[in-house]
């Protein structure tokens, strides 16, 4: 068996080792690709919103503690990241969660913990990997906002205030609207670079996409066509994922709303 | 509206994270290595297979505890079994004096050779391979690995090392042509011997080593388990049936 | 006439190392219309800023109907923004809301009504600056004298005892400055009290109460038109007016 071969349709799909297993498999892996990359980019928005909101609307020691995070999660790479938190601080936070459970918490939080954590109150890899990837794209995010709440006129913050919102009211109200709309372009990338990047998840042991191809290239040698899929499957989430995004920012367009630098996406 | 997408989100990222939570029940743990045939590997079914695999798979039947393959990056894996993220190794674990201080070993099952892979059609002989400043291949973090690291310079030794995540990778950049040669364990050289067009030219002069399986020297109970049941299937047929089966060490 | 239902007393502020108000005090009973006039930089926009707390001053205190501003403290400031109503010369209309909603968000929002009462009763207010057909537009899509009266319609719809002006008229290009005109001298003919920072003496001049003077943050001059404005007087103001009128025209 030569690359060569590996390359041709027939010694592809009709001897081989490769059964419907195999794609079952792969489409598993996928599916836990996707998984890994919803959690990991709500978390970021949800985390990367209040940064952002803190950044420019905030008081100046909460800006300078985003700019500490910011920079942080910037500049120590995922890789590093993720071992730091499985192998250190994981057992850490099981500690923590595990006295949470033994304690006189209210009985709905515990079984949120249990739900999230398992009974023994362990960190998965899944988990990890979500909050990890989660925290960098937080990070990413948080700049992806700012610049658009910094496009976003000052003045109607300050009419909103005038009118007898508070700071929070007005952040939520008026300005993150605004901000959604805008920042879909520039997120529509982080998408797609945090979907490159949940490969590392594998370094800690969650068999997703990637994963998944090399095992079965490894253990079958059919390293080309394997990596071709792979490529292929990457591209085919992208696609979806940026079609999906691009179709609602059509949606919620608005009429002169000011726009920020759109990367254009085809 | 866009609130509702946002609650959305948050939902699914609430419930996407127990999805794959650790069960709970108490499961065994078995960390593997997702590339390193016959021993333990992913099969092109999705499955974790491979000789230690069934051997703890009958081990864990026969002694009446549950038992989960775990396929992860092997760089990684003495450390999850440290954290105890993982209960046990049986994966091609070679026992070897450094780790023996990081974490127990039950009692080795399988003896391994170390060898030299090359071109299907290539004259190179052994001693040409390991003694002129060629290219050759190793599993980065191996045994093997340290052990041609530390012999390279002496008795006229002479080679360049290039490091791999798994052994059939480095098989299959000898068949690429990238390294002239490539060492590792028997079993895979034999596996991939049997699928690429590679072959085995002999040993690769650096000590035998021992399979065992790695425990957390914390952990006496599981060691204990483990050697009871791997006394009990070295002494049963499913054990030449499993040799049979896989044929470590054999070109297949 | 009784009590003045505004009073802004010594207030200071520094903003940015620069001493911008220095300890200005001024008063407006209910009904009146005060116009504030002076050069650029003068503290004319700080000054309103300041009257409803959007910036702190150093110094000094507002008072609405009596009730004291400091008194109410940060966490409550809000309450008395709501009392006041603000025009910003650059109108500051929510561009992701409709004409309407701009005019009703602030009604559910702060003042918690049901979302239809709320549209129910920014139809009337847009009805009242004459936009009543306009409602489904949104901000980009109307003239500069439309977004005027839209953020007029959105104060006014707060019911506020006083309203704020600062230069309403100053980003309008001149064929549109009449429309926004009218409507606040509707505005003050049917009572409300109004403070208005603006270059538009010709408008000044006939419906103010008093115009008030401010140069480099203290008020210099203040008094009814008839005084401060009167060529033959020699007051800063005038001199002010006469160059205004020299570059805009003749009004």
């Amino acid at each position: 068996m030569n690359s060569l071969s590996t390359l041709s349709l027939s010694s592809f799909f009709s001897t081989g080792p490769f059964t419907w297993d195999t794609v079952t498999f792969f489409l598993g892996g996928m599916g836990l690709t996707c998984l890994l990359i919803i959690g990991a980019l709500s978390l970021g928005l949800v985390l990367g919103l209040a940064m952002a909101s803190f950044q420019v609307y905030g008081p100046r020691w909460s800006g300078l503690l985003v700019s500490l995070y910011v920079w942080f999660f910037r500049g120590v790479p995922i890789l590093v990241l993720m071992f730091l938190f499985y192998f250190g601080l994981a057992s850490q936070l099981e500690s923590l969660i595990q006295s949470w459970l033994r304690s006189g918490l209210p009985a709905p939080l515990k079984s949120l913990l249990r739900f999230c954590f398992g009974a023994r109150g362990s960190v998965s890899p899944f988990a990890c990997a979500v909050l990890v990837l989660g925290l960098c794209s937080a990070a990413y995010q948080s700049q992806i906002f700012r610049g658009a709440m910094k496009s976003i006129p000052s003045g109607q913050f300050m009419a909103a205030k005038a009118l007898g919102m508070s700071s929070f009211q007005a952040v939520r109200v008026i300005i993150l609207p605004q901000v959604l709309r805008i920042s879909i372009p520039a997120w529509s990338n982080e998408y797609s670079i945090l979907l490159k990047d949940s490969g590392i998840a594998f370094v800690i042991g969650t068999m997703e996409t990637m994963a998944r191809f090399k095992a079965v290239a490894s253990s079958t040698y059919y390293y080309l066509s394997m990596y071709i899929l792979a490529g292929l499957a990457y591209f085919v989430i992208t696609w979806i994922g940026v079609r999906l995004l691009l179709a609602l920012y059509d949606r919620v367009r608005v009429p002169g709303l000011a726009e920020v630098q759109s990367a254009d996406i085809l | 509206m866009f609130r509702k997408l946002i609650v959305i989100f948050a939902l699914a990222m609430v419930l996407s994270v127990p999805a794959l939570a650790q069960d709970q029940n108490k499961v065994y743990i078995n960390g593997i290595d997702a590339n390193f045939p016959p021993f333990a590997y992913v099969g092109p079914d999705g499955k974790p297979t491979g000789f230690d695999v069934d051997a703890l798979d009958w081990i864990a039947k026969d002694m009446g505890f549950m038992v989960e393959h775990r396929p992860m990056e092997w760089s990684g894996i003495v450390a999850s079994l440290k954290a105890h993220k993982i209960d046990m190794i049986a994966s091609g674990l070679s026992l070897t004096p450094e780790r023996a201080t990081q974490i127990n070993f039950s009692e080795p099952y399988w003896t391994i050779k170390q060898v030299v892979v090359v071109p299907k059609n290539s004259a190179l002989t052994l001693e040409k391979a390991l003694t002129t400043g060629l290219k050759i291949g190793v599993q980065a973090g191996t045994s093997d690995a340290k052990a041609m690291a530390d012999t390279n310079g002496k008795n006229g030794r002479e080679y360049e090392l290039v490091e791999y995540p798994n052994s059939a990778l480095a098989a299959q950049d000898v068949v690429n042509g990238n390294i002239a040669a490539a060492v590792m364990n028997d079993a895979p050289a034999a596996d991939a011997a049997g699928k690429i067009a590679v072959k085995i030219i002999g040993e690769a002069g650096i000590p035998n080593e021992v399979f065992a399986v790695g425990v957390a020297k914390d952990d006496p109970d599981t060691l204990k388990m483990i050697n009871e049941g791997l006394a009990k299937i070295m002494a049963d047929p499913y054990w030449q049936e499993l040799i049979d089966k896989y044929k470590p060490g054999e070109a297949h | 006439m009784g009590d003045p239902i505004l009073e802004v007393k010594n207030i200071s502020k520094t903003l940015g190392g620069k001493l911008i108000l220095n300890d200005v005090s001024l008063s407006l009973n209910k009904g009146d219309l005060k116009v504030l006039i002076g050069p650029s930089g003068g503290g004319k926009s700080t000054l309103l800023q300041c009257i409803n707390f959007l910036h702190y001053p150093d110094a000094g205190d507002v008072l609405l109907e009596g009730f004291s501003a400091r008194e109410m403290g940060r966490r409550n400031i809000s309450a008395f923004r709501q009392e006041i109503g603000m025009i910003f010369q650059d109108f500051n209309l929510f561009d992701h809301l409709t004409a309407e909603n701009n005019v009703a968000v602030a009604l559910r929002k702060v003042k918690k009504q049901p979302k239809k009462a709320a549209l129910e009763r920014a139809k009337i207010e847009l009805a009242r600056v004459g936009l009543a057909d306009k409602g489904g537009l949104y901000p980009a899509q109307l003239s500069g004298g439309q977004k005027q009266r839209v953020s007029i319609a959105r104060a006014l719809a707060m019911d506020p005892k006083v309203m704020l002006l600062d230069e309403p008229t100053s980003a309008l290009d001149p064929e549109l400055i009449g429309e926004v005109l009218k409507v606040i001298a509707d505005l003050s003919e049917s009572g409300m009290t109004m403070l208005m920072a603006t270059h538009q003496i010709g408008f000044a001049r006939h419906l103010t109460t008093e115009v008030i003077f401010m140069e480099a943050g203290r008020i210099t001059e203040a008094g009814p038109p008839a005084e401060l404005l009167n060529p033959d007087k020699r007051s800063r103001a005038a001199d002010f007016c006469a160059k205004l009128s020299e570059l805009m025209g003749s009004n």
